[in-house]
């Protein structure tokens, strides 16, 4: 059996080390795989090609966590992601919101054992449904493949985004505009979103998932 | 400002519901609720996150049950399992027909009951099928043909789904691949051909019309099924003149 090596936190509950000469990312947990990831003692590995914030992470760009913050999730799917920002929030919480019931099924069963995590089961593109449950957040993350992703995003940090909170967009070209250039259909993205945010970064996620990027905004003051 | 909590309703004060789980389903506000609302909340009741995460588990339990159980998808699925087993009988058929024609054994037989047995299944599922698809779309049956009707709904993703589409993208329904290929050759601003119809194609009205008339027909075909599922899903009524419709233009179409 192989070790970690090299291990280090790179943010709170967040590790990388090196295993089988690959640079991998971990979070801190007590809970057991969840969607057949390798766990090594108190580590759960965090597969890039699955969560796209494990993706972002691992080209190299750091996100600070305290540990305390409150979290607005659109698009939890089943949870796979969300399963390591619980881990990582260990005294925060969590409000995930997913539209879809299949997934939901499976996401609800993570939400049973993690005690941060509040399930919505809602569509995202209507947050005044659940604005009497969200309370304000400091971050707002966001993976929905949808045409209107950015309008989204939009409505639902004006609902709940603190004053100086932030937010991450994973922004897929594919199902924004079909036929367009990708590179086209991300400046417009840019464009749109830096009317209302500062734009802290962007990238994309290859070549983990391809015609993606993800873009990290700050609340303009 | 009055605001709608889950928990009850704050106007300055906090009002707790009697039944959280009834002001959770129906806590909309049209404009964000300011924070000292929930930190009044938070002080009012104690272990505030627990019993909000109880309530939200308990709420999205049974939304989702509901929501798995609905009877749209119910045929959509028994569409997909209709669909394997059509694909299973005729690959069984031909190998049964390859072995009838070596040797009659024992084992050849029960092949055969097997596969007659299957076709049997295959009548129960259409037969379900149509019984459902008659119940929760009556018109849309009516209009488009039950097993056209079931596939719609199932390209779509669910009846609200279709209910939502617009006419031109029901006409174009399963011919994504050669719209999108027009599309963008358009938009390089080449000849391009748009496709005329997707799967409505198989109802009878256009599939029998020579070429050069489907267009139009398609065109009227879609906006009829449109209709028909916009009816099914909000109201549920029949509507019995709009197949009556459809048949008069396709009458009229095919004689000019």
């Amino acid at each position: 059996m192989k070790e970690l090596q090299d291990l280090k936190e790179i943010s709170h509950n967040i590790y990388k080390a090196v295993y089988n000469n690959k640079e991998i990312l971990l979070t801190k947990s007590s809970y057991p795989p969840y969607y057949g990831e390798r766990k090594f003692d108190n580590l759960r590995e965090w597969i890039p090609s699955r969560s796209k914030l494990s993706a972002v992470l691992l080209k190299g760009y750091n996100l600070k966590f305290r540990g305390d913050e409150k979290l607005l999730y659109l698009g939890a799917a089943s949870g796979t992601t969300v399963s390591h920002i619980s881990d990582i929030l260990d005294k925060g919480i969590i409000y995930a919101v997913e539209y879809s019931a299949k997934p939901f099924s499976k996401f609800l069963e993570l939400s049973k054992m993690r005690k941060n995590i509040i399930p919505i089961f809602a569509d995202a593109s209507k947050p005044e449904n659940y604005s009497g449950i969200v309370e304000k957040v400091d971050f707002i993350y966001q993976d929905i493949a949808q045409k209107n992703q950015i309008d989204i995003f939009i409505k639902n940090s004006n609902f709940f985004l603190k004053e100086n909170g932030e937010g991450i967009i994973m922004v897929k070209a594919r199902s924004i505009d079909s036929t367009e250039d990708p590179e086209v259909v991300f400046n417009e993205v840019l464009k749109e979103l830096r009317k209302r945010f500062k734009v802290l970064a962007f990238n994309t996620l290859e070549p983990f998932h391809s015609d993606h990027i993800f873009v990290h905004v700050k609340v303009l003051k | 400002m009055k605001y709608r909590l889950w928990l009850g309703d704050y106007d300055n004060d906090l009002h707790l519901s009697k039944d959280f789980f009834k002001s959770f389903l129906s806590c909309k506000n049209d404009n964000p609720v300011p924070s000292e609302a929930f930190e009044v909340a938070k002080k009012k009741i104690s272990n505030y996150y627990e019993e909000l995460r109880k309530v939200a588990i308990e709420v999205a339990e049974k939304e989702v049950e509901k929501e798995l159980k609905r009877e749209d998808r119910y045929v959509v699925m028994l569409l997909k399992a209709l669909d394997e087993l059509i694909e299973s009988i005729n690959i069984l058929e031909e190998k049964y027909r390859d072995l009838v024609e070596i040797k009659n054994s024992g084992v050849v037989e029960s092949l055969n009951r097997s596969i007659n047995d299957l076709k049997k299944l295959r009548k129960e599922i259409e037969k379900e099928i149509e019984d459902i698809m008659l119940k929760i779309a009556p018109n849309l049956s009516e209009v488009a043909g039950v097993k056209l009707g079931a596939r719609l709904i199932e390209k779509a993703g669910s009846l609200e789904k279709l209910a939502t589409l617009p006419a031109s993208t029901i006409q174009v329904i399963g011919a994504e691949k050669s719209l999108f290929k027009a599309i963008s050759r358009m938009k390089k601003g080449k000849k391009a051909r748009v496709p005329k119809h997707g799967i409505i194609f198989q109802h009878p009205f256009i599939r029998t019309l020579p070429k050069r008339k489907r267009g139009k027909m398609a065109r009227f075909l879609a906006s009829k099924i449109a209709i028909a599922a916009r009816v099914d899903y909000f109201s549920g009524e029949l509507k019995e003149d709009m197949i009556e419709e459809v048949r008069h233009r396709y009458e009229r179409i095919a004689r000019s």
